[in-house]
């Protein structure tokens, strides 16, 4: 746990100091493994070394008395003062690695030694001239000096280190959080990082409007590997934290959460083992961790809360264009049946047959108009508004072309449709009446916008994985622009024409495509004409018929 | 044939389409009985025993569901289901209770009245013998199972195929449910339609003209199939 032998730091090993930090900012999942380890050593790193750590004083004493088994054999060649450095030396060194007290018995006991083993009189502690207590004095102070140079810049060192591994493992959580999009997944990898740094369970309890506390719900997608246990809270304690507002400890530590105008939760950690106290450095980055998890939660909130507003922004534009279009669209045939109305009823106008027939038809015509406009909107709704459950089944698709055509019948008399499907096609899962639908609407939108004599062919290729749906004519075209705005809802081909209907019947194609997984979009034939292409997904069926048709040709 | 005595009862509780469908079958030779609520209609079909009756599912007292599948509990009266319901469930839901045709208001006048003479011939007329049905230019011997064109080329029809034609021609030209069919071809204990989609297709292959456009096995969407045979042909045998 503690870096108590100085080694680790002076000399690295595979998992410290420069190389770790680098791990540290570069993996992606930084909390496996060697992740641990980096995290233990960032966390622990400023801790100070207890006073009277014995180990380090016999590894003190080792100093002295290598510097003197050096020494001695060379005192007949060096002179006492080169002796003298090299007892500095040794205290250099010694301070370099040891902490402050081993390093003044250093200081004293390398006095000592030069004065026992060098100064005449040699293996006394008597000083023969007086001149040398001057140099064993001076010699003590600057060796005192050093020693504490050297720890202080140690010190210096050691809490360096540990700021920027702090800001290594508030970097890994801040990435992960960053990618996040909802607040589970955010509260999920907070609570790995928590408890991967600080050998703890956590968990984050979200606050509602009111201010009650509730447990996060685990993440499902994580998986069973990352599911922890939680720890034991009391939740009565943490709504009171709640209301502080502030850090505050009882048998877990308890974190709140503090969004821009209230507080968005709490996190608990419980350090393991339990009894463990976190020092006051493991503190403030744990109120760190929350404080990136709050502004992370406060990031998603607002995140939601945009696409909200962008949603019923964009739901109360449709309204507004449906109400108006509707009225428009509605109002003009009622008045023309109501006209016709009041005609025929009046006997004053004493109206022939011929023109009660016209006015009859001109009724019988605009209510159909206003019904299938109303058709129209409804279903739009029920699409964009409505559950969008599908009733599916299996279905043949030459059976729902089929069902188009006769639809449309009348409608296309003047037209001639070419049906163009293989024969092997596969039956689709879909919702039979929406797909005739798209399908109507293609074939009702050939009539108006191309001229009677046109010819409209349908046909159908399976890919891959998809299956399309192509109606396409050798009319006049598209109009010009993007052919994406024709899908819009109240768009019309020609933006000035009096042709029925408030331009839904594309917007209705789309929905129902989507609804599908598939899309519609529109295009020009290379050799002119409009073409209009469902893409629908395949899924594949078990050959249910084929077996029966084995069975069956047989017999 | 003449519809000068033919009776018609009418569910309908709206005072406006009741004008309209009394003038329309007035007009062309039925006797018109209107009844505004459930109660008072099944009465009228004891008392007058009508030919046909039309029933709206939204009635005041009770649902139109409920007067089909009371008035079935006693009579094979031809019913027909006029209605602003769209939804295929409630389709289905009326010709499961019994009803013989649906049509969804709002109604062009001459397609009912079609609908309404389409169906009255065909009660009159009685259940076709099963013998020989002519579809198109193949006709084909229910009995003997042969199926031939007009040119005098066989159509191989197989085992299964004859059982859903057969199924079908049995109930005239009356809808049969997806479920019914399934039942009476495959039996009880099969529930997928993929092989019935299959199988019709096959058929209308063999046996329409134009099977993209097919003019006697008609889909009735959500609900299930029916036959239309030839108008005017009688069925031999």
């Amino acid at each position: 746990m503690f870096t108590r032998n100085p080694a680790s730091i002076a000399a690295p090993s595979p998992l410290t100091a420069r190389n770790l930090r680098q791990k540290g900012l570069a993996f992606a999942a930084p909390l496996r493994r060697a992740g641990r380890t980096i995290l233990r050593f960032a966390t622990d790193a400023p801790q100070p070394h207890p006073p009277w750590y014995w180990p380090d004083y016999l590894r003190a004493l080792a100093i002295p008395t290598v510097t003197t088994a050096i020494a001695f054999p060379l005192s007949p060649y060096f002179g006492l003062v080169n002796i003298v450095m090299l007892y500095i030396l040794g205290t250099t060194v010694g301070a370099l690695r040891l902490g402050r007290g081993p390093s003044v018995l250093i200081a004293i006991a390398n006095m000592l030694a030069f004065d026992f083993f060098f100064v005449p009189p040699v293996f006394s502690f008597d000083v023969e001239d007086t001149h040398y207590l001057f140099t064993l004095g001076v010699m003590l102070i600057v060796a005192l000096v050093i020693a504490n140079l050297m720890v202080s810049i140690r010190r210096h060192r050691e809490i360096a280190d540990a700021r920027e591994q702090r800001t290594a493992v508030l970097y890994a959580m801040t990435r992960e959080l960053a990618v996040a999009t909802d607040a589970q997944a955010m509260t999920a990898a907070a609570v790995r990082h928590i408890s991967a740094v600080f050998h703890s369970t956590a968990v984050v309890l979200i606050a509602d409007a009111r201010g009650c506390l509730s447990p996060m719900s685990p993440d499902e997608s994580v998986g069973k590997e990352a599911q922890r246990p939680l720890p034991a809270f009391d939740l009565e304690f943490a709504q009171e934290v709640v209301t502080g507002g502030e850090r505050c400890i009882k048998d877990a530590i308890y974190l709140p959460l503090l969004g821009s105008r209230r507080v968005r939760g709490v996190i608990v950690v419980c350090p393991q083992p339990p009894a463990r106290a976190l020092p006051a450095e493991q503190l403030n980055l744990l109120d760190a961790f929350a404080a990136q998890l709050a502004l992370s939660l406060q990031r998603a909130r607002l995140a939601e809360a945009a696409e909200a507003a962008r949603i019923s922004a964009e739901r109360a534009l449709l309204r507004n264009t449906l109400l108006a279009s509707i009225s428009h669209d509605l109002r003009t045939p009622l008045s023309a049946i109501a006209g016709a109305g009041s005609l025929i009823a009046q006997p004053e106008y004493a109206l022939n047959a011929d023109r009660r027939t016209t006015l009859g038809n001109l009724i019988e015509r605009k209510a159909r108009d206003m019904s299938h406009l109303l058709t129209n909107v409804l279903e739009l709704m029920q699409m964009e508004f409505g559950s969008a459950t599908l009733r599916t089944d299996w279905h043949a698709i030459d059976d729902l072309v089929a069902l188009a055509l006769r639809t449309n019948e009348a409608r296309l008399a003047g037209w001639r449709t070419v049906v163009n499907l293989p024969t092997d096609l596969p039956l689709i899962m879909v919702e039979a009446t929406l797909i005739v639908q798209i399908l109507s609407n293609l074939l009702e939108n050939a009539a108006k916008y191309t001229p009677p004599g046109t010819t409209i062919t349908l046909s159908a290729a399976v890919e891959e994985k998809s299956f399309s749906l192509v109606v396409a004519d050798d009319g006049p075209g598209l109009p010009p622009g993007d052919p994406e705005r024709l899908f819009e809802k109240f768009q019309r081909g020609r933006s000035e024409s009096n042709i029925v209907g408030v331009g839904l019947g594309l917007a209705i194609c789309r929905a129902a495509a989507r609804l599908h997984g598939g899309d519609i979009r529109a295009m020009n034939n290379a050799g002119g004409g409009a073409r209009f292409e469902i893409m629908l997904p395949v899924e594949t069926q078990a050959d249910a018929a084929s077996e029966d048709e084995d069975r069956d040709t047989r017999r | 044939m003449t519809e000068a005595m033919h009776l018609i009862l009418i569910f309908e509780d709206d005072q406006a389409i009741q004008n309209v469908l009394r003038v329309l079958f007035e007009a062309n030779g039925f006797r018109v009985v209107i009844a505004e609520t459930a109660a008072r209609g099944e009465n009228d079909a004891r008392l007058h025993r009508p030919d046909i009756v039309v029933v709206d599912l939204g009635l005041p007292d009770r649902d139109g569901l409920n007067v089909i599948t009371a008035i079935r509990a006693w009579s094979p009266v031809p019913i027909i289901v006029l209605t602003a319901r769209t939804a295929e469930a409630q389709r289905l839901a009326a010709f499961e209770n019994g009803a013989d045709d649906y049509v969804t208001k709002p109604f062009s006048a001459p397609e009912l009245l079609a609908r309404v003479r389409a169906i009255v011939r065909r009660h009159v007329r009685g259940e076709l013998p099963m013998g020989m049905l002519e579809l198109g230019d193949v006709s084909i011997d229910l009995g003997r199972r042969v199926a031939r064109r007009r040119d005098g080329r066989d159509v191989r029809l197989t085992p299964l195929e004859h059982r859903i034609l057969e199924t079908l021609a049995r109930h005239g030209d009356r809808i049969v449910t997806h479920a019914a069919l399934i039942k009476e071809v495959w039996g009880p204990h099969r529930n997928d339609s993929r092989a019935l989609r299959v199988y019709i297709g096959s058929l209308r292959r063999k046996l329409e003209i134009d099977p993209a456009r097919p003019k006697h096995i008609l889909t009735e969407l959500g609900v299930g199939y029916r036959l239309v045979i030839d108008a005017g042909v009688e069925p031999g045998g």
